[in-house]
């Protein structure tokens, strides 16, 4: 049975991209069939991380507009055969795909892909509602801030009015050092006002930043905690029981507080 | 994501704000998005009231056949010969129906959303930053409120906010405004604010018939 996951946030910048071309590949990586569908447009930057940019032929307003099939605009990656990218366009109009027309290609990917990720635009407007229509099940990126936490809570409450009940929270670049000094909102601050349940806690990891320079995710980087955290919501993306991780900090174990559910 | 159009209770009735410097397509499109939201509980009847001078007739019949489809009456009035009209509580129920009823609201209301009612309101889940609750009657909030809440919106100083958690950005009872102090606590208790000498009081409250 296949699943379409939209990747959202409401704040730009918290790690929607990042989640999305991590998921992907670590999806990947466990043999599911995956497609990631880029609706960012104009702001195109998911095929960057993934090493894809000199690969691409057409985008997803080619095929929506009907100008070429699916199979053509999709770029296979380089390393896992069964990982594919549908770009976006980066000069055309934002407005250019609509709803009906994503759901009706993503019930198209559906007879040939496990999972099928949309990543999405930052915001409430137009864009986000059109990467929401497709979705199954809706996975909102934030970070240990009071602004981010905000627009989550915002972004929760428009799912909720699109009747999109299967809401899962990502809390990315979490400092632990921060949050035990109380200079961070740690899972319970954060639980209180989401409420909804928790897949994944992802340090704030330098290995993100000089991963996506080489267009290779950190999921697949044995040595860095936010790579383990990946991996880890991976597996509970795909049913598994598996307890949050516990971060190293300055020779202490640092325990985030689990979350309610969990 | 900023806000052109507001409604707020007042004594004249439920008022309707526009930006000043807003565009009438924005105003339109705000409003629009407004009334679908479902979570604005809107009784029948209901009239909403904007400064005559603020649109043309034109503009104005539009908004008028946009608030008719949701089974309110908009009404244009000069703000400036109503002000020194004061009106007596009883007056103020008369015109505004289901001044008396209850809407119960069984889920968290998030930042954003806003529920505005002619009668009282109950939450059965947390009011969230940046969500607003305003009600002609009381508000009963059986969870934490940390946004905005106006009770008693149409003039009722007898109206009161209960709350598991009153930890509001701010309470409003009638024409009486409350900010919360800059750093809140988290409270222990359930608590109820009300109007006593013609301040925002807070005290802890036992909810009746709460097991
Ligand atoms: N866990 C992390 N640790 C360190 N840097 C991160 C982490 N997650 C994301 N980033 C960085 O934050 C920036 C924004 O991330 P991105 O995924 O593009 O956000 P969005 O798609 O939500 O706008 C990028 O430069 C990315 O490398
Ligand atoms: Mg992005």
């Amino acid at each position: 049975m296949s699943e379409v996951i939209v990747i959202t946030s409401g704040k730009g910048g918290v790690g929607k991209t990042t989640t999305t071309a991590n998921l992907g590949v670590g999806l990947a990586e466990r043999g599911k069939k995956v497609v990631l569908i880029d609706t960012d447009t104009g702001l195109r930057n998911l095929d960057l991380l993934l090493g894809l940019e000199n690969r691409i032929m057409y985008d997803l307003i080619d095929v929506t507009e009907g100008r070429v099939t699916y199979k053509k605009a999709l770029v296979r990656h380089k390393k896992y055969d069964t990982l594919y990218l549908l770009p976006t366009s980066q000069v055309k109009d934002k407005m250019a795909v609509n709803e009906e027309q994503l759901i009706a290609l993503c019930n198209e990917l559906r007879s040939e892909f496990d999972y099928i990720l949309i990543d999405c635009p930052a915001g409430i407007e137009q864009g986000f509602k059109t990467a929401i229509a497709a979705a199954d099940r809706a996975i909102v990126v934030t970070m240990p801030e009071i602004s981010a936490v905000r627009d989550a809570d915002k972004i929760i409450g428009e799912l909720g009015r699109a009747d999109k009940e299967d809401i899962e929270l990502i809390v990315n670049r979490i400092r632990p050092q921060m949050v035990r000094n109380g200079d961070m909102l740690d899972m319970d601050d954060i639980d209180e006002i989401l409420s909804i349940k928790c897949i994944g806690q992802v340090p704030d990891d330098e290995l993100v930043v000089t991963s996506t320079n080489r267009g290779d995710p950190v999921i697949t980087n044995r040595n860095s905690e936010a790579g383990q955290a990946y991996r880890n919501i991976v597996g509970r993306i795909c049913g598994e029981e598996i307890p949050f991780m516990e971060f190293l900090e300055d020779g202490f174990l640092v325990k985030l507080r689990r979350v309610f559910g969990w | 994501m900023s806000e052109d159009v507001m409604f707020k209770g007042s004594r004249v009735g439920l008022q309707l704000i526009l930006n000043e410097t807003a565009d009438f397509g924005n105003i339109r499109d705000q409003l629009k998005k407004k009334l679908e939201s479902a979570l604005n509980f809107f009784s029948e009847g209901t009239i909403i009231k904007v400064a005559a001078n603020r649109l043309t007739k034109e503009q104005e019949a539009e908004l008028s056949l946009l608030f008719k489809r949701y089974g309110i009456t908009l009404q244009a009035v000069d703000f400036s010969l109503q002000k020194s009209i004061s009106r007596k509580q009883e007056e103020i129920e008369a015109e505004i129906p289901g001044i008396r009823e209850t809407t119960i609201i069984n889920k968290t209301v998030r930042g954003g959303q806003e529920i505005i009612c002619n009668g009282s309101i109950v939450i059965q889940g947390n009011v969230n930053p940046g969500a607003k609750i305003i009600a002609g009657g009381n508000i009963d909030i059986q969870g934490v409120c940390r946004g905005i809440v106006h009770a008693g919106a149409f003039g009722d100083s007898n109206a009161f906010v209960i709350a598991d958690h009153m930890m509001a950005m701010q309470i409003r009872i009638a024409e009486l405004v409350a900010r919360a102090p800059d750093h809140i606590e988290k409270t222990k208790c359930t608590e109820r604010a009300f109007i006593r000498d013609a301040m925002i009081v807070i005290e802890p409250v036992h909810r009746l018939g709460a097991g």
